[in-house]
């Protein structure tokens, strides 16, 4: 039994069974219905290789993340997955580690492998590797910023802004002495920040502090060394905006093991917004990312180029950040807060 | 049978039944529009439609406090939804919410797509905004509705909010984008009530109240919109009759929304209220909406072009054996007493301020120059 025994079975199109197939809940219940019991009458399962034949499709996507210990990549993981689970497909996901290379191989290997559309998340790729794909045929959608975009579809938040807010926040607070942990991934995203950082300072007339500025590595590890160091500056800051709730909750635990005082002597402010951030003591002040919203768009910009739903693979859907104001900026007020 | 054109849309009625959970999925659209209603706005669909908060609806025999006022349907879902709603005929405008242009435009041209006769942008949801509601900056407004508008080719309407210093302000930005029309009032930021025993409020947050209590506030946004900005209306707030209705359209709506008592009595109210309505106008021989629009604005001044009319009580004494005394009670100026039997308006004392008027429960009182 094949697919077009079932539709004249059935007395409808191949296309309508294919839609029961594939998007079941755009079939009026009563058609589905029929089509559906005529399936499970002939047993017929279909076969997704085959179907990759019949259709040119092979149920599958791509999604490259930059680490898989990262949680912050893991909700915006979840939403894609979401997504592409609702559509009946196969997710293959891929931790590129932010190794440029690692990143390239899985590229070529999932194009390799047939898949029906890749999203990237936070790439760190160049030219040639995203050109190259680019001949292959397959949809690619971005998620987040990334080395090489020749405008494709992206989802993005706008970091510089964000940056801005948690900073802006900081001086609003009292705070004059602000360092910056910036995590050494992902780079573009984390240049945003940086200079939303150094915007903010200039129109606060805060000197520039080049020792006030340092790169950690993107984890509780590197927020706790890079947090030490700063507090051991003979003129030690009394804010530290990280660019990742990670390194934030790292410099945490490096300022309360110095005994010092959050956040009365140094305010901490992260950004993302991960499920922690809201359980340590005093409860972490940050920029929240929609960051399970970023891949369930990420996925429906892809679906929408997969099954043809947009032609021109040009759409880009930017998500807005928010302070969300908790403890360790030592703020008083909540007027501005989300709630 | 009221010719109502809105949105360049033919709508059997001006009644439209607004967005909310009596409007949560292609089912309970259709049950709205098997009701008789005009048209039907679907729930607020939103991009990510994750925590579902319970309880979250609370009533106090009055008004409303809804904390979640938006669809638990993902938009991929609607389209289903949408064929469904739609199956018997009828129009259905889709209600959109995001935080940033191009999220509403992706979810707008969905809808558009999935049969979606017309767009309402929901930028003011006092639930899950910030204390600044979108719908307060007339900028933000007007880069959220010309994106939708650029991106669609249905018309565009866009939900207001009373909680914001100058409506018309907003409604112009909404014109200026290119939108259809405006609906006003979204439900207002509330609190419905704390329990005193336990020192804990109804619901564990702020919400949107709707339902009668706020009709006055909905009446005077519509007003002001009308009397400032040439944009088409849908009055929205606390409508629970025909009267109600009327009451919007002559200060200026073209049509209404009802959602709140639909909510507490059942599409039964939507049949009731439509029915109601065309009787009335079948009565007073309007066959069209733009007969009754605007009709109560010329008669609705600024504080300082009030004519004074030099008008006291001059009813003298009146009999009365209602021992009620609310008259005498409200009077601020010492001009009412009670001699067996009788109320006793001083005229000299009266100063025409008029609450005796509303709180007398027999209507004995009235005001005369």
């Amino acid at each position: 039994m094949n697919i077009r025994q079932i539709a004249k079975r059935a007395e409808v199109s191949v296309a309508t069974v294919s839609r029961v197939l594939n998007h079941p809940e755009s079939v009026a219940a009563k058609t589905r219905e029929k089509i559906e019991k005529i399936i499970a009458e002939e047993e017929y399962t279909p076969n997704w290789f085959a179907r990759g034949l019949n259709f040119n499709k092979t149920g599958t996507i791509g999604l490259m993340i930059p680490h898989i210990l990262d949680s912050v990549h893991m909700e915006t993981a979840k939403g894609v997955e979401d997504v592409a689970h609702q559509k009946g497909y196969i997710t293959f996901m891929c931790n590129a580690e932010e190794d440029e290379e690692k990143e390239r191989r899985y590229l070529e290997q999932l194009i390799k492998r047939r898949v029906d559309g890749i999203i990237l998340i936070s790439s760190t790729l160049g030219e040639e590797a995203i050109l190259n794909a680019m001949e292959q045929n397959v949809p690619i959608v971005f998620v987040g910023a990334s080395k090489f975009n020749p405008g494709l579809s992206t989802v993005r938040v706008d970091c510089n802004q964000g940056a801005k807010t948690a900073v802006s926040h900081l001086v609003r607070n009292g705070r004059k002495k602000i360092a910056i942990l910036v995590g050494n991934n992902p780079g573009s995203e984390n240049r945003d920040k940086v200079e939303g950082y150094r915007e903010v300072l200039a129109e606060s007339h805060f000197p520039q502090r080049e020792d006030y500025i340092m790169e950690v590595e993107n984890s509780v590890e590197g927020g706790y060394l890079g947090a030490k160091k700063l507090m051991e500056l003979a003129e030690p800051p009394d804010g530290i905006f990280a660019t990742g709730d990670q390194i934030a909750l790292g410099a945490m635990d490096a300022i309360k093991g110095m005994e010092i005082s959050i956040p009365d002597a140094v305010a901490v402010v992260g950004f993302d917004n991960i499920r922690l951030a809201n359980l340590v003591e005093p409860k972490l002040t940050t920029i929240d990312v929609p960051l399970h919203k970023m891949g369930v768009y990420g996925g429906r910009l892809l679906f929408d180029l997969i099954e043809g739903e947009e032609e021109e693979n040009n759409r880009q859907i930017l998500l807005q950040t928010k302070l969300k104001i908790r403890k360790s900026c030592g703020h008083k007020e909540r007027i501005g807060e989300m709630f | 049978m009221v010719n109502t054109e809105f949105l360049g849309l033919e709508l059997a009625n001006p009644i439209i039944v607004a967005a909310g959970p009596w409007g949560r999925d292609g089912k309970s659209i259709k049950r709205c529009l098997d009701a008789g209603a005009g048209a039907v706005v679907t729930e607020s669909i939103v991009s990510d439609a994750l925590a579902d908060v319970r309880p979250r609806i609370a009533y106090d025999g009055q008004g409303a406090q809804n904390i979640r006022l938006y669809s638990d349907v993902q938009i991929e879902g609607w389209e289903r939804e949408m064929e469904i709603a739609k199956s018997g005929g009828g129009v259905v405008i889709a209600s959109v919410s995001a935080s940033t242009p191009s999220e509403l435009a992706y979810l707008a041209g969905k809808m558009e797509r999935f049969g979606a006769d017309a767009i309402e942008i929901s930028v003011s949801n006092p639930m899950w905004e910030s204390l600044e509601v979108i719908a307060s900056h007339p900028d933000t407004v007007f880069e959220m509705t010309k994106e939708v508008v650029s991106y669609v080719n249905i018309p565009v309407m866009v939900k207001l909010s009373q909680n914001t210093t100058n409506i018309s302000r907003v409604a112009k930005a909404v014109r200026a984008a290119g939108g259809s029309a405006v609906s006003a009032i979204n439900t207002v930021r509330s609190i419905l009530s704390v329990d005193i025993e336990t020192a804990t409020p109804t619901l564990a947050t702020y919400g949107g109240y709707s339902g009668p209590p706020i009709r006055p506030l909905g009446l005077a946004s519509v007003a002001t919109i009308a009397q400032t900005v040439d944009i088409p209306i849908c009055g929205i707030g606390g409508i629970e009759s025909y009267k109600n209705a009327l009451e919007y359209m002559m200060l200026g709506a073209a049509v209404v929304q009802i959602g709140t008592t639909v909510m507490i009595e059942g599409p039964e109210k939507i049949t009731e209220i439509v029915h109601d309505f065309e009787e009335y106008c079948n009565a007073q021989g309007i066959d069209s909406v733009t007969a009754i629009k605007g009709k109560a604005l010329s008669k609705l001044v600024s504080f300082d072009e009030m004519r004074i009319e030099p008008a006291t009580s001059t009813v003298g004494s009146v009999p009365c054996d209602i021992d009620c005394d609310k008259c005498l009670k409200s009077c601020m100026y010492g001009a009412i007493s009670r001699e067996k039997g009788t109320i006793v308006v001083e005229e000299p004392l009266c100063n025409g301020c008029g609450l005796c008027t509303f709180t007398c429960p027999a209507n004995k009182l009235k005001l005369d120059w």
